[in-house]
């Protein structure tokens, strides 16, 4: 969550949205060097959020959906967590009448 | 469908929003409905809280021998209508998302509504990314 907190990063990952691109095509847009711009799609990388494909000497560049599939997995996890814990309020408030 | 992706419940209950609103900021009810061996196969560590705005709440539980702090921040208390804290496990994650709950008076009970958000970020990424991410969140807040 911490790769999505830096304004860079975010715009990475949103032109890798229109597509697979490679690193120089990543930097173009921003006032850094390209070093700069490595460091930050490496956090990228770490994160899973991207994924990078070699042909020859390019390297490419592209979204990785897995992460979403996880922010999914959160969303049941967290209804399931909020319900058990509503219904099991209820059962508590009928067992103790303070 | 803007904002982050979130999570909805609703529940209702026969007595007052008074005693539901309390059950939220006692850790000996903290214990008896959040966390406990009687929920899940769970052994609590300890639950502390220090119910102010402003204040933390760490939540310990061992599950599978491993230790896991749900841990927050109070952001809003506001007797007996609404509550609002930061929810994360440990530390870093602790202002990862957001709960809401409010209490409604119905009839001779309540309606709680609760609200569970991710960061505002997770928006902003979901947004501006291909389609195929937009629409996860799409039919997350569909669902709602």
């Amino acid at each position: 969550m911490l790769a999505l907190a830096d304004p860079t990063r975010r715009a990475i990952l949103q032109r890798l949205g229109s597509g697979e691109a490679r690193v120089t095509e990543l930097a173009a847009p921003f006032a850094m060097s390209l070093n700069a711009v490595s460091k930050h799609i490496r956090v990228l990388e770490r994160a899973e959020l991207v994924s990078r494909r070699r042909a020859g000497r390019e390297h490419f560049l592209s979204l990785n959906p897995k992460p979403l599939d996880e922010a999914a997995a959160w969303i049941d996890e967290q209804r399931r967590f909020w319900t058990q814990s509503l219904d099991a309020l209820e059962r508590a408030l009928a067992e103790h009448e303070d | 469908m803007s904002g982050a992706p979130a999570i909805r419940v609703e529940h209702r209950f026969s007595v007052s929003p008074e005693r539901v609103f309390d059950a939220w900021l006692d850790p000996v009810w903290i214990g008896r409905f959040i966390f406990g061996a009687h929920l899940r196969d769970e052994q609590v560590v300890s639950l502390e809280n220090d119910p102010r705005v402003g204040g933390a709440f760490h939540y310990k539980v061992t599950r599978g021998g491993i230790e896991i702090d749900h841990t927050g921040t109070y952001r809003e208390i506001e007797r007996p209508r609404r509550l609002v804290f930061t929810w994360g496990v440990d530390a870093e994650q602790g202002d990862l998302s957001v709960v809401t709950i409010s209490f409604a008076p119905d009839g001779d009970g309540c309606l709680l509504t609760l609200t569970h958000k991710l960061h505002p970020d997770w928006a902003e990424y979901a947004e501006r990314t291909q389609a195929g991410w937009t629409k996860i969140v799409g039919d997350l807040a569909g669902a709602l």
